[in-house]
């Protein structure tokens, strides 16, 4: 599959279709970092674990560049899902950006509890099925059953947080200017543990119809907490209800936004995030 | 030019963090979490994050200055070298070698601090130097030494996930270490038990199953009540004591001296409470002791640190996997520049200036007559300037914040014949240097750092210093060769090979073996994979051994004076002396302005509201800072960060020194507060 993503990435360099390539590196000494690459002799370096992703870089590298100049992205599923929804949100702009996609093994999918371990538009490797993340038992302790217990559960892991705002600069959506998490009427300054219904429930609510589960927020938190799973029933409930999953199809706008005033089905407006599992005790 | 992304390690805190820098036309743009980095694994705390946000400040040193009057004056690079070549020539010269200090730097490389330490000892023939871990972990080195045989954290960070106890005393690393704290959640989410031990509710343990807030100071009664308590319940591991300790007989005779009805009433902790966490940690199949500057910065310092060890000891929670003992050290490199030797009594690796054979050796790698008297600590050097000491050296270190009593130290640094300061902003120390050398941030230099668990991290050069500023590397260089000594190595790499020939526990460490996750020290050949825990097999001193910690009380307690106690620590988005965290705006956004915490009945009954300004003042000095009112701290405690330059903490601190290991007692002194009308009308 490598061999495959070098090969493909390298004619988009020779034939011109982008001027520079997002990937990672293998460079001296087995260093990995991320890389743009323009000359096709230096993607004989490209690797493509660990599991890194782009999207935001992508936006931020194509703002410094002159309109003409285009980028290729080497994707991961979710991080084809991240750029439709930039796209979505004229964050970046479709005409420059191209993507080389690749599937995720199980055992990715696995590890990142994944539905869609594969790009919509494949280019390497053969897709596997994933897996459902609501099926997880560390999920479904946090998601299902008594309300006050999981309310419990959600308080130890929030009062751990550290403040460092990773879940926000690693997710590849959260990109406003002014984010509420530093406007001083939502979240108080200079204190630790950050306020959880103030900090983590803003920027899940935020979040909540343009998550594609890329698990980058929960990878990049310190300690650990699951804010991922935190997304999850948001995303199961659209796709319930409106058939809609974030990152699919970069001409479907948010139900939220769009189609939440044309009546819903009745008790099936967009549920209580908490409690939006079906199962109401 | 398109952007290039470079690896390289988080210059703060000594947890050690890989970071990538984003570099755009040649400046730091933006900061991403290494996911390959072994300590950090694609996380970083929030200092980490905007770790490129001071590297172009338009304050950055751009060329070498010399004292005017009260003005600087640019000088060349040629004129500064020649300049503090000849001054520290003539002063030595002059007053005789150990009139002449160096102040090495735990913010810089470890071959920066190998060459410093070096430079100062074959060119002046003295042993003055030494840096800033005498102020935090002094007393672990000297503490560790005697009951274990090395001062290093025994085990690596991500044992704490393994671990089924684990025990914090005076450590807040959720703010100190932040990312280190995730493999302590992993070990809880497994279900160890955490205790914290602490008197203020600090963010740790607010996550805590227990927090034992013990009156300040009275760390030793504690312990020594734990331990009384394991011993009389037979919780102690014979096999082990028997086996590998020796010294047991002194130590239960210590313990006879504190039943535990009177350690809970030195604490004020509950006896009940006392014997509950003995047994929890004493049970626990792997119980890690968690440690920091709340055990370190008092007058029994380097006593408090051998109780730690004989309690970890006694139970042999020490040299196997997921338990052991954690000094936490402060500065990225802090544990570098002890093992490179900045230290006035040890070279490089630990080994005794005082020691025959071992001087022998380094006289004969450095081609130099080297002193064999143990020169001056920080402090000392201080005190004496002027007096004994008549010029001093000072590479990145910012005494007039981070030292107790800044007042005297200001005061002391005045009265030098000649004092250079090399830095990357005019700090607060720089501002009285008769001669300033620009040097590098660690965004503009190659070279290695040792984080808190013994792991050898490289740094990449990612952007070039502002202006004329050059690398701490080339500077030292450049100033080894005008004082006369052979100081031609070409990099970092050549400076690493000479002290990996001359300490044997680094013998098998090199540039190339370090690329991709770093190596843990002891390394002692090439083919050795590093070493993830100490004493495994026997300790560093052969046996382990018992010694009796010796407890001082607080030196200054409350009185109708100064009715409060200070207590002094760091917050999560500043670092140390605020000198390039708070030129952060992500930063400095987070927290603008220098507080004191309160506890909401003593600020009721001084009438001061949240955010108010206060004046706080004990025997040494008087800061103006604002008020915040909570119940993290006791009734009769306050609590103050001291990364602020308006409002100095260490105006205040207490300089007494541990007499062990002439570390100060920054944790506790005595203070009275009073609101502030004028500042509030400003
Ligand atoms: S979230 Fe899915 S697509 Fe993304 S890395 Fe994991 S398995 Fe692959
Ligand atoms: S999983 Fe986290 S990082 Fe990824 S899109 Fe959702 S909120 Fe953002
Ligand atoms: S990544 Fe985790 S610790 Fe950091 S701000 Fe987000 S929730 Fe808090
Ligand atoms: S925890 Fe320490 S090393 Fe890691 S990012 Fe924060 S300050 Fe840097």
């Amino acid at each position: 599959m490598l061999d495959q993503v070098k090969q493909k990435a390298k004619e988009i360099l020779e034939k011109k279709e982008a001027d520079g390539v997002l990937g990672l590196r293998k460079g001296l000494f087995d260093v990995i970092h991320p890389h743009v690459f323009t000359v096709p002799s230096e993607l004989d370096a490209l690797v493509l674990e660990p599991k890194w992703l782009f999207a935001k870089m992508a936006r931020a590298i194509l703002r410094e560049k002159p309109q003409a100049w285009r980028l290729a992205v080497i994707v991961r599923g979710c991080d084809e899902r991240a750029i439709v929804e930039l796209v979505k949100r004229n964050q970046i702009d479709r005409e420059r950006l191209l993507t080389l996609g690749y599937a995720c093994d199980m055992d990715q999918a696995k590890a990142c509890l994944c539905s869609r371990p594969f790009p919509q538009k494949l280019d390497a490797g053969a897709a596997v099925e994933g897996v459902d993340p609501l099926a997880d038992e560390r999920v479904k302790a946090y998601l299902e059953g008594d309300a006050g217990k999981r309310m419990e559960m959600w308080a130890a892991q929030l009062k751990r947080c550290i403040k460092c705002y990773g879940c926000r600069n690693s997710c590849p959506i959260c990109v406003c200017v002014p984010c509420k998490l530093e406007d001083d009427v939502w979240v108080e300054r200079g204190v630790i543990p950050a306020e959880m219904i103030s900090f983590q429930i803003i920027r899940a609510f935020h979040l909540s119809d343009t998550c594609v589960a890329c698990g980058a927020c929960q990878e990049a938190c310190p300690v650990g907490i699951p804010l991922m799973t935190l997304q999850l029933s948001m995303r199961e409930a659209l796709k319930k209800d409106y058939n809609y999953e974030a990152g699919l199809d970069a001409n479907r706008k948010s139900p939220v936004l769009f189609d939440f005033a044309k009546e819903p089905r009745p008790g099936q407006a967009v549920p209580d995030w908490v409690d939006s599992m079906g199962k109401k005790p | 030019m398109n952007p290039e992304f470079i690896r390289t390690i988080c210059p703060y805190c000594g947890t050690g963090c890989g970071l990538v820098l984003k570099v755009e036309e040649g400046r730091a743009a933006a900061t991403y979490p290494d996911r390959e980095n072994p300590v950090s694994r694609g996380s970083l705390c929030v200092k980490g994050w905007v770790a490129h946000e001071f590297v172009h400040h338009p304050e950055r040193l751009t060329s070498p200055l010399l004292r005017k009057g009260d003005r600087f004056e640019e000088i060349s690079w040629e004129e500064a070298i020649a300049l503090a070549a000849s001054k520290l020539k003539e002063t030595a010269a002059k007053y005789g070698p150990d009139s002449i200090g160096g102040l090495s730097s735990a913010k810089c490389t470890n071959e920066e601090n190998y060459l410093f330490q070096k430079l100062i000892r074959a060119a002046f023939k003295t042993n003055n130097v030494d840096h800033c871990a005498r102020l935090c972990h002094a007393a672990t080195t000297v503490g560790m030494l005697q009951t274990l045989g090395s001062g290093a954290m025994t085990n690596s960070i991500s044992d704490l996930a393994g671990a089924d106890c684990i025990l914090f005393i005076g450590s807040n690393a959720a703010e100190s270490h932040p990312v280190l704290m995730g493999e302590v959640y992993k070990a809880l989410d497994r279900g160890a038990k955490m205790i914290v031990i602490d008197p203020r509710e600090t963010p740790v343990a607010r996550n805590a199953h227990k927090l034992l807030r013990l009156n300040p100071g009275t760390d030793i009664p504690l312990l020594a009540g734990m331990m009384r308590h394991i011993v009389d319940k037979g919780l102690h591991k014979t096999g082990f004591i028997e086996k590998r300790m020796e010294n047991f007989e002194a130590l239960k005779t210590f313990l006879q001296a504190w039943p535990v009805e009177k350690a809970a009433k030195e604490t004020g902790i509950d006896e009940a409470v006392i014997r509950e966490v003995a047994e929890t940690y004493a049970r626990a199949e792997n119980a890690a002791i968690v440690y920091c500057m709340g055990i370190t910065q008092h007058a029994c310092g380097a006593a408090n640190v051998i109780a730690v060890c004989d309690l970890a000891m006694l139970c042999g929670h020490v040299g196997k996997p997921f338990s052991g003992i954690y000094p936490l050290r402060g500065q990225n490199n802090v544990q570098g520049a002890c093992d490179m030797g900045a230290l006035p009594n040890l070279y490089p690796g630990y080994q005794a200036v005082a020691d025959a054979a071992i001087r022998e050796k380094f006289q004969k790698a450095w081609k130099a007559d080297l002193s064999d008297k143990p020169g001056r600590t920080v402090t000392e050097l201080i005190n004496a300037a002027g007096k004994d000491i008549r010029a001093l050296y000072i590479m990145a270190e910012n005494p007039c914040i981070s030292d107790p009593d800044v007042n005297h130290v200001m005061e002391a640094l005045q009265r030098l014949d000649f004092l250079i300061v090399q830095d990357i902003f005019l700090t607060e120390t720089a501002k009285f240097a008769h001669l300033i050398l620009p040097g590098a941030c660690f965004a503009e230099k190659t070279g290695t750092y040792t984080n808190t668990e013994r792991r050898f991290q490289l740094l990449h050069k990612a952007v070039n210093p502002p202006g004329k500023a050059m690398g701490d590397f080339e500077i030292l260089c450049l100033m080894g060769k005008a004082l006369g000594l052979a100081f031609d190595c070409n990099s970092p790499a050549d400076v690493m090979s000479e002290y990996a020939g001359l300490v044997p526990a680094y013998a098998g460490i090199s540039f190339n073996r370090l690329e991709r996750a770093g190596i843990q020290w002891p390394c002692p050949d090439e083919s050795h994979p590093g070493t993830r825990f100490l004493h495994g097999e026997k300790f560093t001193r052969g046996l382990g051994r018992f010694v009796i910690p010796d407890y001082t009380p607080p030196m200054e307690k409350p009185d109708a004076e100064y009715p409060y106690y200070l207590n002094t620590g760091r917050v999560f988005a500043h670092y140390h002396t605020g000198t390039m965290t708070r030129r952060s705006p992500f930063l400095n956004r987070e927290i603008e302005d220098p507080y004191v915490e309160i506890h909401p009945e003593d600020a009721a009954a001084l009438g001061v509201g949240a955010g108010d300004w206060i004046r706080v003042t004990s025997r040494r000095g008087s800061i103006v800072t604002t008020a915040r009112i909570t119940d993290r701290v006791v009734k009769g405690s306050i609590f103050a960060p001291f990364h602020f330059t308006e409002a100095r903490a260490n105006m205040l601190t207490n300089p007494v020194l541990d007499p062990a290991c002439k570390t100060p007692e920054y944790k506790v002194c005595a203070v009275k507060m009073e609101k502030d009308h004028e500042a509030k009308a400003r």
